[in-house]
């Protein structure tokens, strides 16, 4: 309805989106992965005994360069004149492994997203390279944007798990992720109820549709549904707004209305068609 | 005759009105009420809008509401139409006409539609102008125009 895939034109075929009309804007973007390793892998990275040498710097270079040669790797993507990219290392040897993080800026039309990605991305296979003598075993994970900034879809940032403990983290983001169905933690069989979101308040949570289990909810409400998803995250406190309408099952609906699995809730700001 | 329709294209007011006579010689009065994109709304140099729905719900509010006025003011004949997705200054938004006897019941049934829509079909507007992208917020005076028709 509302978000369409910009990359395909109206036959569904694959095309560049001509952005020569769009304003030039600071743009920014943050992305992040990490690579898991064996803990004597780790201590060998840092202590700098690995046979290829010095694995961060050569790393941090393969991450500037890949951020550049971004167009010539993904299809659909435009040539952009990066005007900066940094690329930093966090040893976590608890994990045990190595953070790696992926920043981009442009004074661009379009944004810089896939530059960060690809950025974070061939950091991490140098560093899968540089490390594969000693341990083959290694994983290349959680390759995810962080957040952006600037242009015309605004600004973004992933929603992070608010009880989860750091180790926990990473693990538990994808699980707190609101913006679909795919990355909800909820088993399909598990009793829940459908939540769906719209307009100004769909667009401040980042979010479409979740997936609430009838288990995390004190009582069959919407009053308690709303609770279980301020308990989720912290940002669903919007939904507390005065002027916050809802819906059960498409009819105009009270917070004290009783819940059943496979209900559908939505929430949405006050009506201004006409 | 009813008609509720969401759609993208334009609607085009003549074959509307026709097909809610269908003919008939007992409809007396017939009102239409079309609303279109102006260029100002709070703020000057609206250049486009962007109209979301809530499908289903939509649909079942219109509905509910065209069923309602047929039973209220006797009419013989409604349409409510509604368009989405990103609209221009100048085009047409809504269109809902009513037919039945007479002119009285006609305008008021048209007008409680379009008042009654306004304040509880969910359709949310994105305004674009120079300055940015705005959600459009809800009007008192729209609030008022709708809780008059409430029955006591």
């Amino acid at each position: 309805m509302s978000r369409t895939f910009t990359h395909l034109n109206a036959r569904g075929e694959a095309h560049m989106v001509d952005v020569g009309d769009k304003p030039v804007s600071h743009r920014e973007a943050l992305a992040s992965a990490r690579v898991r390793m064996a803990a004597e892998t780790l201590v060998r990275l840092v202590e700098g005994g690995l046979p290829k040498g010095d694995v961060l710097a050569t790393a941090r270079i393969a991450g500037i360069q890949a951020a550049k040669r971004t167009a010539e790797l993904i299809p659909l993507c435009h040539t952009l004149p990066l005007s900066s990219v940094r690329i930093d290392f966090d040893i976590d040897p608890a994990l045990p492994g190595v953070l790696v993080e992926a920043r981009c800026r442009v004074e661009g039309r379009t944004g810089v997203e896939m530059e960060a990605l690809t950025a974070a991305s061939v950091a991490c296979l140098t560093l899968y390279d540089m490390c594969k003598a000693v341990d083959k075993g290694m994983v290349v994970e959680a390759l995810q944007l962080e957040r952006k900034t600037g242009g015309k879809s605004g600004d973004w940032q992933r929603m992070q798990a608010s009880d989860a403990s750091p180790g926990q983290a990473a693990e538990s983001t994808a699980a707190a992720e609101l913006g679909d169905e795919e990355g909800d933690a909820v088993a399909p069989q598990a009793a829940s109820v459908r939540v769906r979101f719209f307009a100004e308040l769909r667009e401040r949570l980042q979010c479409d549709s979740v997936s609430v289990p009838m288990t995390d909810m004190d009582t069959t409400t919407i009053f308690a549904l709303k609770q279980a998803l301020i308990a989720r995250d912290p940002r669903f406190a919007a939904l507390d707004e005065p002027r916050v309408l809802c819906a059960l099952n498409r009819r105009m609906s009270k917070l004290d209305a009783s819940l059943s699995p496979g209900d559908e809730i939505a929430f949405f700001p006050p009506v201004t068609g006409g | 005759m009813k008609t509720i329709a969401i759609q993208t294209e334009g609607f085009d007011l003549g074959a509307v009105e026709s097909s809610l006579i269908q003919g008939r010689s007992d409809l007396g009065a017939m009102v239409s009420f079309v609303g279109r994109v102006r260029d100002f709304s709070d703020r000057p140099g609206v250049r486009a809008l962007t109209l979301e729905h809530y499908p289903g719900m939509t649909e079942a509010v219109l509905d509910a509401l065209a069923d309602e006025a047929v039973a209220r003011w006797r009419l013989g004949g409604v349409a409510i139409i509604h368009r989405v997705g990103r609209l221009s200054p100048g085009d047409e938004i809504v269109l809902v006409a009513v037919a039945c006897a007479h002119r009285k019941a006609a305008f008021e049934a048209c007008e409680f539609i379009i008042d009654r829509l306004k304040t509880q079909a969910p359709f949310w507007k994105k305004e674009h102008s120079d300055e940015g992208d705005r959600w459009v917020g809800e009007r008192m005076s729209d609030r008022w125009a709708s809780e008059r028709w409430e029955e006591s």
